[in-house]
């Protein structure tokens, strides 16, 4: 045999997949400087080509894009504000600031109110204070209304939104919708009973702009305007 | 079959290929959007695990953008263009995992293959481009046109298609080569 049915023969192994292990690094870098040898596997992968039609088509998962896309600096997948680091590292800063306004809070509260269990103080991108969210201990069967007062009236609403409160349950989980809430001072939040067993484990408060009646989607879609952490004080 | 009866439009894809050389990213979303499936499936085949499988084909998309502007001068079709570099990337996956041994649902595979049987070719053949290759493979002996098939669809080495055969490994090798020469006779007569 001679050397240029040799270098096809050894071109087709290389392309049907059947030279392997260090033969095939070896033919690899003989590749990147042997144009020649370059004209023959491209060849071979033109005559062999078809054969991939025998593989199904099989729609590979989403995640994979997700991947691509946020390596080559593509529009990623877009990433929701309670999704982020930086919102729950912002809102452990907002807390310092809120839990001075928590305890003038609960020293101009007028006693004797409903006992309270747990506050969170939510504040506004600038830090103030707007709202407090508080509601009583716990107890088994009972139906528990979030208090929610306004420290600050809240920003204008646009036309056909609603205010939406959020149970944060803890640094990158999905926020669980609360109610909604008008603009009146003082205001009470029933949770359904199944909400109700967990509000136990809040560990922030949030409130967003959503469309008129609430998010249709389950998670927070507009933007968030107050947030804070909660606090035991029972 | 989807991609036999409406296969991926070369120019359509050159052309996004193009766009994506030059930095545009929804072209290559685009690219990705109509060409993934086929690229997994190509994969998966191969290397017959899901997880390997998307991270392959992850690496090989990640690869086609970098060279996406070198295409032009491979003088390749777009579609085995992007091929070649789903089926090399697997290949030395196999290596570097030295998973041969890993691959334990080959038997499962083998029986997937007689399930596919009589003659997986009459797929192909329903393919205008292919219809040269299957006249090509047909005229060979029935265990040198399996073991093409197996070697490239499959990706399996010369030790796999000797136990899958249950052939000496020489025996083999010299089916493969001889498959390989005469395929490249007929097709050359074919003018490929």
């Amino acid at each position: 045999m001679n050397r240029v049915q040799l270098r096809d023969e050894i071109a087709a192994e290389y392309v049907l997949g059947t030279l392997r292990g260090r033969a095939r690094l070896r033919f690899r870098r003989l590749l990147d400087r042997d144009g020649e040898l370059r004209r023959c596997v491209a060849e071979w992968e033109a005559r062999l080509a078809p054969l991939d039609e025998l593989a199904q088509p099989v729609e590979p998962p989403a995640r994979v894009w997700r991947a691509i896309a946020s390596r080559i600096g593509a529009a990623p997948a877009r990433i929701r504000w309670w999704q982020g680091l930086s919102f729950w590292r912002s809102l452990a800063v907002a807390s310092t600031a809120a839990s001075l306004a928590l305890g003038l809070y609960l020293l101009a509260v007028p006693r004797p109110e409903p006992a309270v269990d747990t506050v969170a103080i939510l504040s506004d991108e600038g830090s103030r204070p707007v709202m407090v969210v508080s509601w009583p201990p716990q107890e088994a069967g009972g139906d528990y209304p979030l208090r929610v007062r306004m420290l600050e009236p809240l920003p204008r609403l646009p036309a056909r939104a609603s205010w939406q409160l959020w149970m944060l349950p803890g640094p990158g989980a999905a926020p669980i919708p609360l109610g909604l809430l008008g603009a009146h001072r003082t205001q009470l939040v029933r949770l359904e009973p199944e909400i109700a067993a967990t509000i136990g484990r809040a560990w922030g408060m949030a409130l967003s702009v959503e469309p008129e009646g609430g998010s249709r989607t389950g998670a927070p879609t507009g933007p968030m305007i107050l947030k804070g952490r909660c606090v035991k004080v029972s | 079959m989807g991609s036999i009866d409406a296969p991926l439009q070369p120019e359509a894809l050159s052309a996004l290929l193009a766009r994506s050389g030059g930095g545009d990213r929804r072209a290559f979303a685009e690219l990705y959007r109509m060409t993934s499936a086929k690229l997994f499936g190509v994969a998966l085949r191969i290397l017959r695990r899901r997880d390997w499988a998307e991270e392959i084909l992850q690496e090989s998309y990640l690869n086609v953008w970098n060279h996406a502007s070198d295409y032009a001068a491979s003088r390749s079709a777009p579609m085995t263009w992007m091929t070649s570099i789903v089926r090399n990337r697997s290949l030395d996956w196999l290596r570097r995992a030295r998973c041969e041994d890993a691959r334990e649902d080959y038997e499962l595979l083998a029986g997937n293959l007689r399930d596919e049987a009589p003659d997986p070719l009459e797929r192909l053949a329903q393919s205008a481009t292919a219809s040269a290759l299957v006249r090509c493979l047909e005229r060979l002996d029935e265990h040198q046109r399996q073991c093409i098939v197996l070697a490239f669809v499959h990706g399996l080495s010369h030790p796999e298609l000797a136990q899958q055969m249950n052939q000496p490994l020489g025996t083999v090798k010299t089916w493969i080569r001889r498959a390989l020469a005469r395929l490249r006779t007929c097709l050359q007569g074919a003018g490929l």
